[in-house]
């Protein structure tokens, strides 16, 4: 618990990954708006697992679909609010993207502005995926039924990865005695089987030659005559090289290139669009429109290619994909991946298929992965399983994660902080231990009573405590403190203020009014 | 390889099928009051004791004096040697066998014409209203197949004989034909015996075949109104089913999935939504190629066409029944029904994976 607080307080220096600022996401439905998140606030830094927890309804998965901004539309829309992934807003240009007219609670019009939204999407692609990873709670339904596995895997490499796979094949016809050298010499150097393979994936994988991997381990492992197994190697990169078509390869790479280009241009055309400044933002648009005309008019055959014959020309990039998805699969512990990898998600169990699924999302070596309730689904043995590979993930790649789950028991193995969550607001918000040794709002601390514990059972044999009442229909929320109708310390202020989030004690934030005068101003 | 066993198990089903279906093709003959059955063999000018004499000469030629589990035996092996009796009508007389042979490959024709340009049609079409519910196109598209939907087949064929022979003149006496089979009685080619195309009795193709353009155009353009007419009637529902299915799928958590791994909006639509979507749709294509196989007759009797439909029609309108052509027709419809039931099946199992039974 030590290393975990040291953890996380040197994780204050560095600036948060995700930050989440007074989120507003409602749901336009036939029996009214439902006010599902009423301005989240929260900030998860890089390498923490955040915990989010609450009752089912409280607007958990609400908040993780916004940070994705995956919410279904209709019938949900952000309505306002900010959350920037790695310091850029994706929710910067909200206002141009709909207008809402809200003529009563039944009765909303919604105008979306199609121009707005296909810019919206482009970018939303760029980082869904690359930046910020998703898993969900039923890996079954989450999983295309037609497509095998690896396929699925290989998709979300080739989107994110295609230059890097490019460089390594363009880089195999250069590859020298000095580049092999430093690779025997790495390889000698160290003897445990698994930080050897390690190596040699990172070989294969940076001089593209996928399809050699297993010749090479093979090699290395009945040779120990260092001379002999260059020569091979370079043997075996000159047969093949009639199969690899440079030409196409630079090809598939200036074309990129050029799309991250006119990607780059296009978040600098938001960021002028931010500052107000006109003439820099008129400029920047007439820049990506004569550079898309570029790209659609140069790279006319070679778009008609990978539209209709995209499994043909693009075998290279495929083996290599197929490579690394096989990677992905033995990092999340799939016994026997090669034969996983052409599996269909029907042919797995669960455990397996939460596995591909993080595989999946791992694809590009996202900063952050969202775990919405990953585990809720799966038996208790598969549960743990799961856990401990997402531990694991977070504590050997640094990633970060944000857990959603209404486990407690789950919240204290596995977070660093918790955000407690109820009716579309964070009620509270510290560390674990902090959270379970004192919890300060009166609904976290319902929550806790409300667990059974093996120690207190003995003591009182009376029955669980529980919160009177249920989670409140979000049409009409309360006023005030959404909590205050369940509240035992309800006051007069609760019905009429909605208390603010508010920092109590170093890293305790609690929105109470037993705590705290400081309400939120509408 | 799991689909070919899956393929070998569904043939051997077909075996007992196709049995049960001889046997009740059989029960339906045999059904018949005998005097009916043999009606055709009598002369009816004739005096009564010839009357008996032909009577008993028939029974005894249809076997029907003998012990029903033999008149099966022989049931089976005529038509495992392709005898499926006699029919006598104005249309067509001859074996039915023969006639099936002669009539089915125009309809079989216009049914694969009208599926190809079904399918070409409504893939893209419910893709695109698919891909945007609620929306002007997709209304569009509602009225556009509830309206077709609605309307009966031959007025919709009348309709178009009017509008395009009558109002607008393209096709019609003078311009060109609303019905029949697609090439002038007076042109003499050594290909064409008796008014049938040889060798596939499909016109168009025998004409492309024998490189003899002229007849081909003139069979295209006779086949373009009563393909257009019955694509349009199973465009408005297929366009329904496969829009449905789009939307379906568009709300499966895969798709939620797909978009959080990145995937572009346009090729989620393309690789994740459509090819699932399409699926059921498989079931729907084939059972309307088996309608269509089974001879529209209201089509071909509007559009004076030589088809399967006429000639089933033939058996039961004339003067008398034609109880073996009915059983022979029976008998075919159910064997193709089940031909395209198995077709259905496999390109099922082949493209959704989770169906291996």
């Amino acid at each position: 618990m030590i290393t975990q607080e040291e953890n996380r307080s040197n994780l204050r220096d560095t600036k948060p990954y995700v930050v989440v600022k007074n989120l507003v996401t409602q749901f336009f439905t036939s029996k009214g708006i439902v006010k599902a998140l009423d301005k989240v606030s929260f900030e998860i830094y890089p390498g923490e697992i955040y915990g989010l927890v609450g009752e089912s309804g409280c607007g958990k998965s609400v908040t993780s679909t916004s940070i994705m901004d995956l919410i279904p539309d209709p019938p949900g829309r952000i309505i306002s609010g900010e959350i920037y992934i790695d310091s850029f807003n994706i929710l910067s240009d909200l206002k141009s993207l709909a207008r809402i007219n809200i003529k009563s609670e039944t009765d909303v019009r919604i105008k979306r502005n199609k121009r707005a939204n296909k810019r919206h999407n482009e970018i939303m692609s760029r980082i869904r995926g690359d930046k910020i990873s998703m898993i969900f709670q039923e890996p079954f339904l989450a999983l295309n039924p037609t497509m095998r596995i690896g396929e699925q895997i290989m998709e979300s490499i080739l989107l994110h990865n295609i230059l890097s796979i490019s460089e390594g094949i363009i880089r195999r016809n250069n590859i020298s005695q000095v580049d092999l050298d430093k690779f025997i010499k790495n390889l000698n150097g160290e003897k445990d089987t698994l930080k050897r393979k390690k190596i040699i994936n990172n070989f294969v994988s940076e001089y593209g030659i996928p399809e050699f991997e297993e010749s090479i381990s093979s090699l290395i492992e009945n040779s120990t005559d260092d001379s002999y197994i260059k020569t091979e190697i370079i043997n075996m990169i000159q047969e093949n090289k009639k199969d690899i078509d440079l030409k196409f390869i630079n090809e598939v790479k200036e074309y990129y290139t050029l799309q991250d280009q006119l990607f780059s241009l296009t978040l600098q055309e938001i960021q002028a669009e931010r500052t107000g400044e006109t003439a820099l933002m008129n400029q920047k648009r007439e820049e990506v429109k004569a550079l898309r005309k570029y790209i659609l008019n140069k790279f006319f055959i070679l778009r008609m290619k990978l539209r209709f014959a995209e499994k043909h020309y693009m075998t290279p990039f495929r083996k290599e994909a197929r490579r690394r998805a096989i990677e992905l699969l033995s990092l999340v512990n799939i016994a026997g991946p090669e034969i996983v990898v052409d599996s269909y998600p029907h042919e797995l169990s669960g455990g397996m298929q939460q596995r591909a699924m993080i595989a999946m999302a791992l694809a590009s070596n996202p900063k952050m992965l969202i775990a919405d309730e990953p585990t809720t689904a799966l038996d208790v043995t598969t549960q743990a399983q799961i856990l401990e590979i997402i531990k694991d993930l977070n504590q050997l790649i640094g990633m970060g994660v944000l857990f959603i789950t209404h486990d407690l028991a789950v919240i204290a193995e596995m977070c660093d902080r918790v955000g407690v969550m109820y009716a579309g607001n964070l009620v509270e918000e510290t560390t674990t231990t902090e959270i379970f040794n004192d919890p300060k709002h009166p609904y976290t601390v319902g929550l806790m009573n409300s667990v059974p514990r093996a120690d207190k059972k003995r003591e009182r044999e009376i029955k669980l405590d529980t919160i009177p009442g249920t989670v409140p229909n979000l049409i009409t929320p309360p006023s005030g403190c959404r909590f205050h109708p369940r509240c035992k310390f309800a006051m007069d202020i609760c019905s009429l203020k909605k208390p603010k989030l508010v920092e109590i004690s170093p890293q305790h934030k609690v929105a109470c009014f037993l705590y705290s005068d400081e309400s939120e101003v509408d | 390889m799991e689909l070919r066993y899956y393929i070998i198990r569904r043939l051997l089903i077909l075996i007992p099928t196709l049995f049960g279906l001889i046997l009740l093709t059989f029960i339906l003959l045999r059904a018949v009051p005998t005097p009916d059955l043999i009606s055709s063999f009598i002369s009816q000018k004739a005096t009564p004791k010839e009357k008996a004499i032909e009577t008993a000469q028939a029974i005894s030629f249809l076997g029907l004096n003998q012990p029903l589990p033999v008149q099966f035996f022989y049931y089976l092996n005529d038509i495992i040697h392709g005898n499926l009796g006699v029919m006598y009508t104005s249309f067509y007389t001859g074996p039915v066998m023969g006639g099936i042979e002669r009539f089915l490959p125009y309809t079989l024709e216009l049914s694969i014409a009208t599926v190809i340009l079904s399918i070409i049609i409504a893939i893209p079409l419910g893709t695109y209203i698919g891909a945007r519910p609620n929306s002007p196109s997709d209304a569009i598209g509602r009225i556009f197949s509830l309206g077709i939907y609605a309307m009966p087949v031959f007025w919709l064929a009348l309709l178009s004989q009017i509008i395009f022979g009558h109002d607008i003149g393209i096709f019609g006496s003078y311009g060109l034909p609303i019905s029949g089979e697609g090439y002038p009685t007076t042109t003499k080619v050594p290909w064409i015996v008796n008014n049938v195309s040889e060798p596939t009795h499909m016109l168009l193709v025998d004409a492309l075949l024998h490189g003899n353009l002229a007849i081909a155009y003139s069979a295209f353009i006779h086949m373009i109104l009563p393909v257009g007419v019955l694509t349009l009637s199973i465009l408005a529902g297929l366009l329904r089913f496969i829009r449905a299915g789009m939307v379906d799928t568009a709300n499966q958590e895969f798709i939620k999935t797909a978009r959080a791994k990145g995937v572009p909006e346009k090729l989620v639509l393309r690789k994740h939504v459509r090819k699932n979507a399409l699926l059921p749709s498989v079931t729907v294509i084939g059972l309307l190629m088996a309608g269509l196989l089974g001879g529209v007759v209201v089509i071909e009797d509007v559009f004076d066409l030589r088809g399967m439909g006429r000639l089933t029609l033939a058996t039961i309108t004339g003067l008398n029944i034609q109880f073996y052509g009915v059983a022979g027709t029976v008998l075919f419809f159910g064997i193709i029904l089940m031909l395209t039931n198995l077709i259905v099946d496999v390109v099922y199992a082949f493209l959704d994976p989770r169906i291996r039974y």
